[in-house]
């Protein structure tokens, strides 16, 4: 394809793996162990991601980079598994735990600020300048700290000197320090950070994320994620069926889970009153994509009256700062014995 | 009716919780639920109540929003309210709502810790009673002596304890049958042991309606009908299932608790009035620990309102987060194992 006939990238879709791409277990030494052994068609995706990840590229002018602390000897393994389901990323950057090692570096191995927000930062210096992104990641580690950090370092919405002292305290490597603050001076002052969705893998209460603002979204599932996509505008209706469908058939979520995913987003404030409207329109259209797992009345009944179980839809939640000084315990390796 | 329960699988399951009305408020309801929804894939929660309290809630705490759905109510009945009054001005009271959205299925079981009236009547509003069945009966657990079932359980059954005050020979047959059905499937007691309870164990022994519901329950099929217990033999745990009206049971609960309290008050003074007697109470310590374990009622959750054709678990009304997951559990057993199909397959044809 010449370059003429290449799409605009318009949209960045960023991606971690463990736990938020593949239902991972690494709590355990045994875990990490079976984990590591894993072949591709052993490794199961989280229920809903790779049909959303789909979605999201359908179009072609979007770019999927997927960052992980995976090390990059399983870059084979993941590549033939996200090639397995369906996914095509641009970008697959994994932990070069070795080269770590080597150097002695053993607070990188664990540490999550150290690797992440440099990775981010050099994939955003080559990105356009107007792409919007959506970031994507989960509850077991620092997504939600070092996503935000990065949204706002980009955006300059945070200083430098606060930046220093999060990732002093994050125990990144003086070194590595100053080639993060080199990185960030290089890139151009945008705003493209749309959203950032944390897959709730171990259940956190979604309350605790409201100290990022409401850029950050828990999600419970990617059901809930193509919703707010889907009222966003970075999905049409019919994507979003899609998805319901794949956790249908693949994972056992069935009306009574989608519908309750649903009212669960409308509770927390999401204005998705006019959403239900278009998944209607698309749902009892041509081929009725939802047939597959009930009639489709049924679906649009159990939707609507979750709607009408509710009393006075809640304000959506404002906008705020982030005060990252205050929670540099996020940035911390879970294990950290700082860490609360 | 089979001798034995069959382990039916865990098939899915909603029960709604009424969030308002207990003592230690929508909180503490709403924490058993969430502990309900990490516990439990097969369960479904409808939680009904302020929806904002409950939205607020759950935020802060660690549940599936997978398997929790919330409906609106915008009214409470209190504990001091009078039932009939109560639900008559209050239509959208968190319990009538729950109980209404239960009949029409929405849900398969409710659970409350609500104001015990109003809990009844709202399910003689909304649900209907089982062929064969006129009245309803509350029943309770109390601790034995004796432990019963597969799993050793060392509470007994006694009902009805107050939904009603006047029951018939054929209603304290009826009783009989519905203990001895839900000591089956929810203490897994394959052949549980059921008395009535009167002033004497001969079969001659109490008022008419007692006297004729024993000769009945003895040519009844289907249950293990032991006889004529007397108020020492609850807490010996004589029988496994004790039946009486609804008066004498809330009278006879109402004393044992009296008594417990009694119990305590007076550990409590020896404990404060002599060092040897203190001395002698904390060697006890861990023996009364266990007996505590044992017979923690927060196991059971709460009591179980039989008859209807939906379950309805009366939790008690301090009951913490854990009594209210396990009224849960044990509401959706009850589902799971069809206890109202089992309860009307038993009743006298």
């Amino acid at each position: 394809m010449s370059a003429a006939d290449e799409k605009i990238i318009r949209r960045i879709y960023r991606w971690d793996l463990d736990k938020t791409y593949l239902q991972t277990e690494f709590d355990s030494l045994s875990d990490l162990v079976r984990t590591a052994f894993q072949k591709a068609h052993q490794k199961k995706a989280v229920p809903g991601a790779a049909a959303l990840i789909r979605e999201l590229k359908a179009d072609g002018d979007a770019r999927l980079c997927i960052v992980s602390g995976s090390p990059t000897q399983m870059r084979t393994v993941l590549a033939e598994k996200l090639k397995l389901d369906g996914v095509a990323f641009d970008e697959l950057v994994l932990k070069d735990n070795v080269r770590n090692l080597l150097r002695g570096r053993f607070k990188a191995l664990r540490g999550q600020v150290g690797y992440k927000l440099p990775t981010l930062l050099n994939s955003r210096l080559t990105a356009p300048q107007d792409a919007q992104e959506v970031l994507f990641g989960d509850d077991a580690e620092a997504d939600a700290f070092v996503y935000s950090l990065f949204a706002d370092m980009v955006a300059r919405r945070v200083d430098e000197p606060v930046v220093h002292q999060v990732l002093k305290a994050a125990e990144v490597y003086p070194d590595d320090i100053d080639r993060v603050m080199a990185v960030w001076s290089k890139i151009p002052a945008a705003d493209p950070v749309r959203r950032i969705f944390i897959n709730l893998d171990r259940l956190t209460p979604p309350a605790y994320f409201q100290r990022y603002g409401p850029r950050v979204v828990p999600i419970f599932n990617y059901f809930q994620a193509a919703l707010v996509l889907l009222a966003d505008g970075y999905l049409k209706p019919h994507q979003v069926l899609h998805v319901a469908v794949e956790m249908v058939q693949t994972a056992g979520y069935n009306l009574l889970t989608l519908s309750n995913s649903f009212q669960d987003l409308m509770r927390r404030g999401f204005p998705l009153g006019q959403v239900i409207q278009s998944l209607t329109e698309v749902a009892q259209g041509p081929g009725a994509l939802l047939n597959s797992v009930r009639p489709v009345p049924d679906i649009i009944a159990a939707f609507t009256k979750r709607i009408s179980a509710l009393g006075t839809p809640p304000v959506p939640p404002p906008a705020r700062d982030v005060d990252y000084l205050s929670l540099l315990d996020d940035a911390r390796p879970r294990t950290h014995k700082k860490r609360r | 009716m089979s001798s034995s329960v069959t382990p039916a699988p865990l098939q899915p399951v909603t029960i709604a919780f009424d969030v308002m009305g207990s003592d230690l408020g929508p909180e503490e309801i709403i924490r058993g639920v969430a502990q309900l929804t990490l516990d439990t894939p097969h369960i479904n929660a409808l939680l009904v109540g302020d929806g904002a309290v409950i939205d607020a809630a759950l935020a802060d705490i660690r549940h599936n929003a997978e398997r929790v759905s919330v409906q609106h109510a915008p009214e409470v009945v209190t504990m001091d309210e009078k039932p009939a009054a109560a639900l008559d001005a209050k239509p959208n009271a968190s319990v009538a709502v729950a109980a209404r959205l239960v009949a029409e299925g929405e849900a398969e079981a409710l659970v409350s810790a609500g104001n015990t009236g109003a809990c009844v009547l709202s399910c003689a509003r909304y649900f209907k009673l089982l062929p064969g069945v006129k009245r309803a009966a509350l029943a309770t657990v109390y601790p034995t002596q004796a432990v019963r079932g597969l799993k050793g359980d060392p509470f007994s059954l006694i009902l009805d304890v107050g939904a009603t005050v006047d029951a018939s020979a054929d209603d304290l047959v009826a009783f009989a049958v519905m203990g001895s059905a839900y000591a089956r499937i929810i203490s897994k007691n394959p052949a549980p042991s059921v008395a009535l309870l009167s002033n004497g164990t001969e079969a001659q022994k109490g008022p008419p309606r007692v006297v004729e519901a024993h000769a009945k329950l003895q040519q009844l099929a289907g249950i293990k009908f032991v006889g004529n217990v007397e108020g020492v033999d609850i807490p010996k745990g004589t029988a496994d299932v004790v039946v009486c009206d609804g008066f004498v049971g809330n009278v006879c609960l109402k004393m044992l608790e009296g008594v417990h309290d009694t119990v305590i008050e007076l550990a409590s003074y020896a404990y404060k009035e002599k060092l040897l007697w203190r001395a002698g109470l904390a060697m006890l310590s861990s023996g009364f620990e266990r007996i505590k374990q044992v017979t923690d009622w927060e196991q059971y959750g709460g009591a179980p309102v039989l008859g209807f054709d939906r379950m309805f678990i009366k939790a008690h009304g301090r009951s913490r987060a854990r009594a209210i997951g396990n009224a849960g559990k044990v509401a959706a057993k009850a589902v799971s194992h069809q206890l109202a199909a089992e309860i009307q397959k038993a009743l006298p044809k």
